[in-house]
């Protein structure tokens, strides 16, 4: 998956750009402040329509504007697509070549990036809610049905915890909770599998990118289970927090609740992890999501990277760089100090310059 | 601009009401009047406030009728034993023009959605228990909408109709006719393979 040219318009800082893209590495480099991750976060949103920036419509959407515009030209599978966003204060249109397209599930599965950026390094010892949207945006991309169940699911659970809150008769509630199993079972049993999927490519390239032998490991839930299982083990779940659901009037078990945990040499990086190894490890969760689009797909996600320089040092960066080139991923980097990363990528890479909004093809020297 | 018109205006606002309708077409209707002939105005009006004197919910099935019972009731020819729920008049159109059905209906006049205050006094349940009650009646055909209330109404309603040992069914979804598995969208596509069938 390639993505060849970007086109913004009024999108944050940047006015108007119209960019051609290197097909290996895109080194996106300047002084802070200048636009490098609004770059970074317009291409995201041509993947996932939401921004991982918590970030309204008309905070994307330049000072005093009416809309934004944004446009991606992509090669995947050996065909061109092209993908538009409109965006207004009060909403967006998508189009997909040239045609608008009224479900989100239509828009997505084009352009699949994967993200890595220094502020997410803070999902690894957080919430569960932080981990729990890491792993539901990697199924996102590689599972269509998985949109459909989280929708329901969410309505499902919306209507149940109004029922709770109000105290509602148990032959009233029941339904909702028939439902809401039936629902949420589906999601368990999407992230089970998923899990299960990356869970040795985690491993190998955990290993490969520290270079040392330590065991990287991710756990949802333990076992593949079949769906019955899923549903007698859901429901006892709910049945054993019955009366403390009907006291705080919300439903408090389910996949709106569960917790992904993080495991170095059998130690949960939550609470014993160094620094260093949570990098490590979500870097290595991203490389496993490569991996696993690769297998899927027969070609890589495009891989942005914010900030990197600053959170690895020089030999992981090296060992990850290399990574990345067997892989032939299309990575957009971003970085104030791009002579670090010169050596690695010299003949593969293209150079940009952002500065005050404006993007310039010009390497450092 | 309107202003000045003020019956115009009051013309485009009350049209402006309806579901689909907004400001553009409201005007668009307005003026299509305005050119017609008044006796059409007059028949519109007419059988606008006709709809509204004529029209009230069958007492037993609570669908929409001029005559109480209405016809589905009264009809000598239907299937006593054979009851279709759906939580719409439209819904039992539907069923109707397919000539599929010939059993007697209930129509809920809504689904159970808690968020919007809908629960099960505020649609026509207790009726239909009570017409259950009477004995007639060995099959119940739930045909409410495959939305997630629909869905939840239809496992309230069999909750409810089990124990008293009458057969509970539910539509059944999958692949709609005439058409090729490969445009059908995913979802659609699942609930027909988990709701396949021996030949």
């Amino acid at each position: 998956m390639i993505l060849n040219n970007l086109a913004l318009l009024r999108f944050r800082n940047l006015i108007e750009v119209n960019q051609d893209w290197n097909q290996n590495f895109n080194i996106i480099w300047g002084k802070n402040a200048q636009g490098k991750t609004n770059l970074l976060e317009a291409i995201y949103l041509l993947g996932y329509v939401k921004s991982f920036r918590p970030a309204r419509h008309h905070e994307i959407i330049c000072q005093h504007e009416e809309q934004a515009f944004l446009k991606g030209q992509l090669t995947s599978q050996g065909v061109n697509h092209q993908l538009e966003i409109k965006l207004t204060p009060n909403g967006r249109t998508l189009r997909v070549n040239g045609k608008p397209v009224q479900r989100l599930k239509q828009f997505f599965g084009y352009l699949r990036p994967v993200l890595f950026t220094p502020e997410e390094l803070g999902i690894v010892r957080g919430y569960p809610a932080g981990r729990r949207s890491l792993l539901d945006r990697a199924i996102l991309h590689v599972e269509k049905n998985y949109l459909d169940y989280y929708q329901q699911y969410e309505r499902i659970l919306k209507q149940r915890n109004q029922l709770l809150k109000r105290q509602a008769r148990e032959q009233e509630l029941q339904p909702w909770t028939v439902a809401l199993i039936n629902a949420g079972v589906q999601i368990r049993h999407s992230r089970i599998i998923y899990v299960e999927r990356i869970r040795p490519l985690l491993k190998d390239v955990y290993q490969n990118i520290v270079g040392s032998s330590e065991t990287a490991d991710c756990i949802y839930s333990t076992i593949q289970k079949h769906e019955d299982e899923l549903k007698e083990e859901f429901a006892a779940e709910l049945d054993r927090k019955h009366i403390k659901e009907k006291q705080l009037g919300q439903t408090l078990v389910g996949p709106h609740r569960d917790d992904l945990d993080f495991y170095v040499d059998g130690q949960s990086l939550k609470t014993f992890g160094s620094q260093g190894q949570q990098r490590s490890f979500l870097l290595a969760f991203k490389a496993a999501q490569v991996l696993d689009q690769q297998m899927l797909f027969g070609e890589p996600p495009i891989l942005l990277l914010d900030d990197l320089a600053s959170e690895l040092d020089m030999e992981r960066q090296s060992r990850f760089v290399d990574f990345l080139i067997k892989q032939r991923t299309q990575v957009f980097l971003t970085t104030a100090s791009p002579e670090i990363l010169a050596e690695a990528v010299k003949n593969q890479a293209g150079y940009y310059r952002v500065d005050q909004g404006k993007i310039n093809t010009l390497s450092p020297e | 601009m309107l202003d000045s018109i003020p019956s115009f205006a009051r013309l485009v606002a009350e049209l402006s009401k309806f579901p689909g309708i907004g400001q553009k077409t409201a005007t668009r209707l307005a003026f299509f009047l305005l050119r017609q002939p008044a006796v059409e105005a007059e028949a519109l009006s007419t059988a606008i406030l006709e709809l509204k004197r004529q029209i009230r919910f069958c007492s037993i099935c609570y669908h929409i009728t001029e005559q109480n019972p209405c016809g589905l009731c009264t009809s000598q020819s239907r299937d006593e034993s054979l009851l279709c729920v759906v939580e719409e008049p439209q819904a039992l159109l539907a069923i109707e023009r397919s000539h599929s059905f010939r059993g007697r209906y209930h129509v809920l006049h809504g689904a159970l959605s808690p968020l919007e205050g809908v629960g099960p006094d505020d649609i026509y349940i207790a009726p239909l228990m009570q017409r259950l009650g009477q004995g007639d009646i060995k099959e119940v055909l739930v045909a409410t909408n495959f939305t997630v209330e629909g869905d939840a109404t239809a496992l309230y309603l069999a909750r409810l109709i089990h124990p008293l040992g009458i057969r509970v069914t539910r539509l059944a979804y999958g692949i709609p006719m005439g058409s090729e598995l490969e445009y059908i969208d995913e979802a659609t596509v699942n609930r027909a393979v988990q709701g396949r069938r021996e030949f």
